[in-house]
């Protein structure tokens, strides 16, 4: 079995890195699709493997797309920011490795954490659960004051308003598929309209420089992976706490806003919700990810060595693909610094518009549309491109304070 | 101090944005819900918005003051939660937890979902479930 598994953790992650590369395949598009090949494998426990190292790899990898070609899928989206200030300033390969230290980081910082924490989890859900609703509201008025100016602010209020009248229609109306009403969503507002206000600025990529340093401190480095794991279990235990939201309040109440520990810290909140959804299936027999729905649907009820096995699989499949996304992150900026990067930024655009109409439907493209326009109009205002996260704020705030059906009501939607 | 150029710009981003936020409410509103029997609710139907009927065949409440009730019509069971905040809205339609007895027969229209492996149809807004008959 121990050689079947390992086989199979190849297999995975030869899908995981052909759908990380592909842009905005997030891997819960790419699940269901290794879960109707349940039939070829004799064991479900070959499946679970699978669907754990083509997860996992995903996960590492999808940050390339995001980062080299300002094209994310719903998870990484907030990545593209500061990932693609860094390839434009030449140190896109440190942006990269810096979402390997953040992935690899937090692994073994979650488990620890998870390892201390596993007979609390039920009482921190219930204590921490009465006071999201403040936190959220303490994110966004944290948001809008350090605009600074009141002019910005007035302008990062109207974003917020815009946003999450946005939110609000795209997540309460089954528009499109809920599986995939993210992607538009996310895309347009920090993929798109990165690369709609780039294009004009410039004809190719800066020369990329590939010196092995990264720039930030061992202090700054330790902080964000314990708030990346802090951050990432929450998401697991949370309801209506997502990857970017809880991304934005790290952002903005742990301190993470410079770009290099921000990255760190939003690629440490995917594993770390990656691999607590999945023990989050022993401990309190829920599952809070795609994949840890996948492996329940796959082997039921887990047991304790179910998960100790999972997350071998998991270990085993990070470590070999954070030595691959560096490769890959090294020689495709060798390609693309080739070349033209208007041609190249309109043909990633297309394809982006492709996969909406094809995963969702004409009113996905619309939903792309005006993401779209929110980013170029926080761009255009000259506010942070974060307050675009007033689509997952305010819906979550209405969430906590019980105020969804009386406003959904009110829409009459 | 904004060039005129960007104003354009500006005007014209929040333009498209409020023009398009205006399309998708008016998709939103005039969205009608798939009605649908209960054996033909299926994974495939996860985040789409359904009206079915059913027989209340369990109900359970949760000491967070949620109820948790499961409808069934000849073979299919779906789960129905309604959760604390959405009963609070019910009583606006004079609709108490006490309403929702077994054998109760109820319609209900909301969102398909699955939570531990199970479906479940959620509803929203205070119409969305109605007593057909105790």
């Amino acid at each position: 079995m121990i050689l079947e598994s390992i086989l199979l953790v190849f297999v995975g992650m030869g899908i995981g890195i052909f759908a990380g590369l592909t842009p905005g395949i997030h891997v819960n598009t790419t699940i269901p699709i290794i879960m109707s090949l349940s039939f070829l494998l004799p064991s479900p426990y070959y499946l679970a493997v699978l669907v754990v190292s083509v997860a996992v790899t995903e996960m590492f990898i999808d940050y390339i797309p995001s980062i080299f070609l300002g094209a994310p899928e719903a998870d990484t989206s907030l990545s593209v920011l500061p990932g693609h200030r860094l390839l434009l300033e030449g140190r896109g390969y440190e942006a990269i490795k810096l979402t390997i230290l953040g992935g690899v980081g937090t692994l073994l910082v979650s488990l620890i954490f998870i390892a201390i924490l596993a007979n609390y989890f039920q009482l921190l859900y219930e204590v921490s659960r009465p006071f999201v609703q403040y936190l959220i509201m303490g994110v966004m008025l944290f948001m809008i004051v350090t605009e600074k100016k009141p002019k910005k602010m007035l302008f990062s209020i109207l974003i917020l308003l815009l946003t999450g009248i946005f939110g609000i229609l795209v997540l309460n109306c089954s528009l499109v598929p809920a599986q995939e009403v993210l992607f538009p969503s996310l895309t347009g507002m920090f993929g798109v309209s990165t690369l709609l206000l780039s294009i004009s600025e410039r004809s190719s990529i800066p020369k990329q420089k590939e010196d092995s340093r990264i720039l930030i401190s061992k202090k700054e480095i330790l902080k964000s992976l314990f708030l990346a794991s802090i951050a990432g279990i929450a998401v697991g235990f949370l309801p209506a706490v997502g990857i970017s939201e809880a991304g934005t309040m790290v952002q903005y109440l742990g301190g993470s806003g410079e770009a290099r520990s921000f990255l760190i810290t939003i690629s440490g909140i995917n594993v770390a919700n990656d691999v607590f959804s999945l023990v989050s299936v022993f401990l309190l027999g829920n599952p809070r990810s795609g994949t840890s729905v996948a492996i329940q649907g796959i082997l039921g009820e887990l047991l304790f060595f179910d998960v100790v096995y999972l997350i071998g699989v998991i270990m085993l499949t990070a470590g070999i693909a954070a030595i691959l996304t560096k490769y890959l992150g090294q020689i495709i900026p060798k390609y693309l610094e080739k070349a033209n990067y208007k041609i190249l930024t309109v043909s990633v655009i297309i394809f982006i518009t492709s996969l909406v109409l094809l995963l969702t439907n004409p009113l996905g493209l619309l939903i792309l549309f005006v993401s779209t326009s929110l980013g170029l109009l926080c761009g255009y205002l000259e506010i942070r491109r974060s307050h675009c996260m007033g689509i997952l704020l305010i819906p979550s705030l209405l969430f906590f304070t019980n105020l969804n059906g009386t406003v959904l009501s009110i829409l009459g939607i | 101090m904004l060039s005129l150029k960007t104003n354009s710009l500006i005007l014209i981003s929040l333009f498209c944005s409020v023009l398009g936020l205006i399309l998708i409410y008016i998709a939103a509103v005039n969205l009608e819900p798939k009605q649908i029997k209960l054996k033909d609710i299926t994974p495939e139907l996860v985040g789409r918005s359904v009206l079915t009927t059913g027989e209340i065949v369990y109900r359970k409440s949760h000491e967070a003051g949620h109820l948790f009730l499961t409808i069934s019509d000849a073979d299919t069971k779906i789960a129905v939660p309604l959760f604390v905040g959405y009963l609070n809205d019910l009583r606006e339609n004079d609709l108490t937890e006490d309403d929702f007895q077994e054998g109760t027969k109820i319609s209900v229209c909301g969102l398909v979902d699955e939570y531990q492996g199970q479906l479940q149809v959620i509803p929203r807004r205070k119409d969305d479930i109605k007593i057909l008959s105790d």
